[in-house]
């Protein structure tokens, strides 16, 4: 998404609390605020779904600035519930307060004004001359009904429509209004603005916690016409990358591509968290250039940091009393380590040993701030993000087990370490999964050529073929399958939890809707659709057993009528696809998919990086597309200023061209790139082939490692088998036999594959 | 050589019940199943001997090679007969060093390779061969 420029960039900002070009993505959200004040705006009201921690606050805080710095007739106002509020009355007069405040501010065209908080009795003479009259005569009203709580806030309320009476639009925005349900009072100051607003004709934005607002804001017998959600999403990767990029350059950090996205991944791409770990590294001056040190840096900040205070604080609003606190870190610890990590309301009751009205609070704040899921009466520990996990663990650790802080820390450390690679090859895969999820839903009832699910066909029929061929043969294909019309997709592990055990959530989908036109049951259908992992045509044993899996997943969730489709990178071998046959299942190739989601209309896009280089010969080229020969034609050319023989310039060229065809096949890299460096030296020639991505498994024991290759090796010995299960695999092998030495380099993120040729004087 | 990899059709030519099938300069998967498409054709039209020429061929990756030993699979179990020719010192090594060479004959070009083909499919040396 293209960051925002803002027409008055430059200027400083107001409330927000980064400048303008540096607030991140949002762009179509800060749209959707701005919308509301278009003359033809069909929506009067927005509300703000918020997941916790997702940068409402900002986003909001932005809008603020923006429409402030136009100063085009409308006077922005924003406004944040506390935690700190405590009652009804006085969050009423704080909003007043504020509402005030920032009105003489608008006025003056002066945000100065908003940095030091005036006395109320001052704000009468603070705002326009015209409004102060009205504005005097409110201020004293509410100062007499201090007491009366409804009069109060009838008064309060009735602020901003007053100035819109008078001829200036407002825009009422207000933040965090879950936080209204803790304040003591008679009446729902959350639903009272709510409502207050909705009856006036103020445009307004509602922001809360997406699992508290619709039960906070019921617009009882009003036009909900006029009323539109937004819910607020993740922030993209992508705009995550470039924000932790921003923050790093302006503190001065060094930054990698590879603990970039580390911090990006692991910290969910959460805004207040990437800023916490960068302000903490800027305050430290330590160079994000290593996995050690971003973990020894997010390890500090769970242990009392920015992200322990967050937690902690969050802690400390569910339930005050310490020993109450330890009591519910206990149990949400061990409830998210046992098996299920689900568990009846009244077992936690029995643990916590607190009141039924206090569980249910207790309950209700884990629930609205995503930590725990309550469902009827079970509640659910999910897995939530890495970074409560993690600060769960440790709390458990030194305040239940009471194990000294050292080894908290240490072991923590270790732990963070260890799954640094799981967590980015966990990324990985989600960013090359095919997306079967969303290609299912746009089916529709469409016709596609049946070879694109039948792989044994497609081999027959289209192997081999360029793509201009193939295309005609597919557009000329009679035999065709309707695809149904999907009336829901998801992950497979929404449907039945277990199935995580064997495959990530991106791999596996279910897609219940109708394989004819008519919604009947006699037509109802269940596709169920997995990615399985085979570096080769998967055999039928493979295949058994993930067609087993996923009627695992039918009968469970009691799907009557099911289709099943496998997808393997490079299809099924025969006996396979005789299974598929049998089970009349579909299988297709990862070829397959991608001509049948160009015939659905999807697309795919990739990333860029870059690689520094000092004085050898560095090359980087894209994967696929044979371009292993345009390194292949580059070593020959160094190769040659060494006087390499004719032969082994061949073999240097061979195990190159092996293994590029490594690192494009296995890598899963995200930025789709090999990056290549040959140092020259006076009998040798070094040859560093690098990508990022996951280790394939077969390097994974060897990273690091490091094996002297024959020169002359025989041992690879390809073998003739009765299929194509063996018949590949022999690229490490064959550059070990190529090669004098070759060896695994440690790197943080990926393979370094570093291959040397001594220069054998003839 | 990379020009010659934009997509052009594997060239052959039948001479009898013999084929000649010409590898391009770079043996990778896709030009090794073109290889394998134009030979599994030619066995289909009743071809018994075949002759897989690689005189332009620099280059061999390992998938390349697998795909080879398919050929070789296909060409054995219709009882036809296979020749390299034309390979180069540096891929018969590589030949060499990946079995290649164990389960199908080399011969120095391809008219030394259609020689020893024409002995084979001869009915004079079917009848020896029953």
């Amino acid at each position: 998404m293209p960051r925002r420029i803002l027409k008055n960039r430059g200027e400083r900002r107001i409330l927000g609390r980064v400048e303008p070009e540096d607030f991140i993505g949002r762009a179509e959200e800060l749209e959707r605020i701005d919308s509301l004040l278009s003359p033809g705006a069909k929506a009067r009201g927005l509300l703000v779904l918020t997941p916790p921690a997702a940068g409402v606050s900002e986003l909001l805080r932005q809008s603020y600035d923006e429409i402030f710095r136009r100063h085009e007739g409308v006077v922005p106002v924003y406004f944040a519930f506390s935690t700190d509020d405590k009652t009804t009355l006085a969050t009423a007069r704080r909003f007043f307060h504020t509402f005030l405040q920032q009105l003489a501010a608008w006025h003056h065209n002066d945000p100065s004004q908003l940095e030091t908080v005036l006395p109320m009795a001052d704000l009468a003479d603070a705002v326009a001359p015209a409004d102060h009259e009205w504005v005097e005569q409110l201020i004293e009203a509410v100062e007499r009904a201090r007491d009366d709580e409804r009069a109060l806030l009838r008064l309060c309320l009735s602020a901003p429509q007053k100035v819109s009476a008078r001829g200036t639009r407002v825009l009422v925005m207000l933040d965090g209004l879950h936080l209204t349900e803790r304040l003591k009072g008679e009446a729902s100051l959350g639903a009272e603005f709510a409502q207050a607003l909705m009856r006036s004709d103020l445009p307004f934005v509602l922001a809360g916690l997406r699992r508290r607002l619709l039960d906070i804001v019921r617009f009882e017998g009003d036009d909900l016409s006029r009323v539109q959600s937004l819910r607020l999403e993740r922030l993209p990767d992508r705009d995550a990358r470039t924000l932790v990029e921003r923050l790093a350059k302006q503190a001065g950090l060094v930054l990698h591509d590879e603990t970039r996205d580390l911090i990006v991944q692991q910290l969910g791409g959460k805004p207040f968290y990437m800023t916490s770990l960068l302000q903490s590294a800027r305050e430290k001056e330590v160079a994000l250039t290593t996995f050690l040190n971003c973990q020894q840096l997010y390890v500090d900040e769970l242990m009392g940091g920015r992200l322990f205070r967050h937690f902690d604080s969050m802690m400390e609003s569910i339930t005050t009393a310490s020993a109450q606190r330890r009591a519910l870190i206990r149990v949400l610890y061990e409830s998210k380590t046992s098996d299920g990590s689900r568990a009846q309301v009244e077992t936690w009751r029995k643990r916590l040993n607190v009141e039924p009205d206090q569980l249910q609070q207790i309950i209700r704040e884990l629930h609205i701030n995503e930590l725990a899921s309550l469902n009827a009466n079970f509640i659910e520990v999910g897995n939530g993000s890495h970074a409560w996990s993690d600060y769960l663990a440790t709390r458990y650790r030194m305040e239940v087990a009471a194990e000294p802080r050292a080894l908290v820390v240490a072991e923590t450390l270790l732990e963070t370490l260890k799954r640094a690679p799981h967590t980015m090859a966990r990324h990985y895969r989600r960013a090359a999964a095919l997306g079967l999820r969303e290609l299912l839903v746009y089916f529709n009832g469409q016709r596609v050529p049946a070879s694109l699910l039948h792989y044994d066909r497609f081999s027959r029929a289209y192997k081999g073929l360029d793509a201009e061929s193939l295309a005609v043969g597919l557009d000329a294909e009679t035999d065709l399958v309707r695809l149904p019309q999907v009336v829901h997709a998801a992950s497979c592990a929404a449907f039945y939890p277990p199935i995580q055990a064997f495959c990530d959530e991106e791999r596996c989908a279910v897609a219940p809707g109708f394989d004819a036109g008519t919604y009947t049951d006699a037509n109802e259908v269940v596709w169920i659709a997995a990615e399985i992992e085979s570096k080769l045509e998967a055999g039928r044993g493979m295949t058994e057993v993930w067609c087993d899996r996923l009627m695992n997943v039918a009968r469970a969730c009691g799907f009557s009528r099911v289709r099943l489709w496998l997808v393997a990178p490079e299809g099924f071998s025969a006996e396979a696809s005789e299974l598929l046959a049998e089970r009349d299942a579909y299988g297709s190739s990862r070829h397959q998919l991608e001509l049948l989601t160009a015939r659905l209309s999807a697309d795919l896009a990739a990333t860029a990086s870059e690689e520094e280089g000092t004085d050898e010969f560095e090359l980087v080229i894209p994967m696929g597309e044979d371009t292993e020969l345009i390194a292949a034609t580059t070593v020959d050319q160094i190769a040659r200023r060494l006087n390499f023989q004719p032969e082994a310039i061949n073999q240097i060229k061979t195990a190159l061209v092996e293994a590029c065809i490594n690192a494009s096949e296995h890598s899963l890299s995200p930025d789709r790139k090999i990056y290549q460096r040959f140092r020259l030296e006076s009998d040798k020639l070094v040859v560093t082939v690098s990508s990022r991505g996951v280790l394939p498994p077969n390097f994974s024991e060897q990273n690091g490692g490091r094996t002297r290759a024959q020169s002359n090796g025989h041992e690879v010995q390809a073998t003739r088998t009765n299929g194509s299960s063996e018949r590949r695999g022999w690229g490490l092998t064959l550059i070990k036999s190529l090669m004098d030495e070759v060896e695994f380099e440690r790197v943080d993120d990926g393979t370094r594959l570093r291959m040397i040729k001594y220069l054998r004087r003839t | 050589m990379a020009e010659s990899l934009n997509g052009a059709p594997v060239r052959s030519r039948c001479i009898g019940e013999m084929a000649v099938i010409y590898a391009t300069d770079y043996l990778n998967k896709l030009s090794g199943e073109r290889i394998e498409r134009e030979c599994r054709k030619q066995l289909e039209q009743g071809c018994r001997a075949l002759v897989i020429n690689f005189r332009d061929t620099e280059l061999v990756n390992s998938i390349g090679v697998s795909i080879l030993l398919g050929v070789i699979d296909a060409a054995e179990t219709v009882g036809a007969q296979l020749v390299f020719s034309d390979v180069n010192r540096q891929t018969i090594a590589l030949f060499e060093m990946l079995g290649l060479t164990r389960h199908v004959a080399l011969a120095q070009d391809e008219q030394e390779a259609l020689s020893t083909l024409t002995e084979f499919t001869t009915p004079q040396s079917a009848v020896v061969g029953h």
